[in-house]
């Protein structure tokens, strides 16, 4: 799995096999769960954390459909990935498509390889989404809320399950002016396999 | 040929999924419930510490799968996810295809297909999917009442799992 088109096309067929659901459902779902995140929590860095451990969920089931799909339709992914490139690949080009059906790109890798960024130009999950203006009066900064933050939480997730440890943010976000949503994501840590408390020695 | 039991465990080593078909079992309806959870321990020490050998047996660029384990009295074959889940299911040793021994090699690899199928299809279909599903939370043994645990049979898993295994050609 080392060339970009490999992954690309992989992904592509992947999505090809997926059931699919309707856009402005998914989109508007989304958004009425987050209007009740912020109605009940009021402050938006509690909400993004909220979001983020939803997206943590969400993230460890979709791993084991990915890998089971992706394994089954032949792509080769038993060899696992050799490094981050790789699996910032794999993420971005095939999970991505896979489950959201959106073109990611991935690029500014950092000098020690440990970080990378994912591009999305479109973001299905903020279609009809407008943030409030800056509330002078003095009511929360919406402003401050990361919308797309699930994904963060997805990535977290999903590469948790392969024992990366990683760190995901949302650096540019369409919804605040930019002209695409990027999320940033750093590896903290591989982690080792290892056996749980049963097996603890005595 | 025979399948005596099957197994699921997590990263962790947690059983997620334990079950027996062997009829010999019936004759000992009482087996003791620490007797087995330690076999299932050893059985998943034996796949962890065997992972890490042939991980390092294994030469760069191929990729380092544990695909069955013979013994003069059966044969456990594995299958392991890159999520950490691993599959073991324990047979006897006579594959019988229906037709001559030559069928030796594909009787191998048929085994790692179903052992795949019984993943993609059936645990993320039915288990994964499931919107009681809870990972690290499963209750196995089905004694005591968690609330809050996710018990395995709320799903079809296993009807799905028993309806599989026994269409396969070398279950019986």
């Amino acid at each position: 799995m080392s060339s970009k088109s490999q992954a690309a096309q992989a992904g592509q067929a992947l999505w090809a096999k997926m059931p699919k659901a309707n856009a402005e459902l998914f989109a508007l779902t989304y958004g009425s769960l987050v209007t009740e995140l912020v109605r009940d929590y009021e402050d938006p860095i509690e909400v993004n954390a909220q979001l983020d451990r939803i997206g943590y969920s969400i993230g460890v089931r979709c791993v084991d459909e990915f890998l089971s799909k992706a394994d089954v339709a032949g792509m080769g992914l038993t060899t696992q990935c050799q490094n981050l490139r790789d699996t910032a690949e794999v993420v971005a080009k095939m999970g991505f498509k896979m489950f959201l059906g959106i073109q990611a790109e991935v690029g500014a890798f950092s000098q020690d390889q440990r970080c990378f960024s994912i591009y999305l130009q479109d973001n299905p999950l903020s279609t009809f989404v407008e943030l409030p203006e800056d509330d002078p009066s003095g009511g929360e900064d919406l402003r401050r809320l990361k919308y797309s933050n699930l994904y963060c939480g997805v990535i977290r997730g999903a590469l948790e399950q392969v024992n990366l440890k990683v760190d995901c943010n949302i650096v540019r976000d369409t919804l605040k002016g930019d002209e695409l949503n990027e999320i940033r994501v750093e590896l903290k840590e591989v982690l080792a396999d290892g056996a749980g408390d049963d097996y603890k020695e005595e | 040929m025979t399948v005596h039991a099957f197994h699921i465990f997590d990263r962790k080593g947690k059983t997620l999924f334990t079950k027996r078909y062997s009829s010999i079992v019936k004759n000992q309806p009482v087996q003791d419930a620490e007797l087995l959870s330690e076999q299932r321990k050893l059985i998943f020490g034996m796949l962890f510490s065997l992972r890490e050998l042939v991980g390092s047996l294994t030469p760069e660029g191929e990729s380092p799968a544990l695909h069955s384990v013979r013994t003069g009295a059966g044969t456990l074959h594995c299958y392991e996810t890159i999520s950490g889940l691993r599959m073991a299911l324990y047979t006897n040793n006579n594959p019988n295809m229906g037709s001559n021994a030559r069928n030796l090699d594909t009787s191998k690899t048929s085994f790692q297909n179903a052992l795949k199928h019984i993943y993609s299809e059936l645990w993320v279909d039915c288990v994964v999917r499931s919107p009681l599903y809870r990972p690290g939370d499963i209750q196995v043994d089905g004694n005591g009442n968690d609330v809050g645990r996710f018990d395995i049979r709320s799903t079809n898993f296993e009807k799905k799992l028993d309806a599989y295994l026994a269409s396969m050609p070398w279950f019986r």
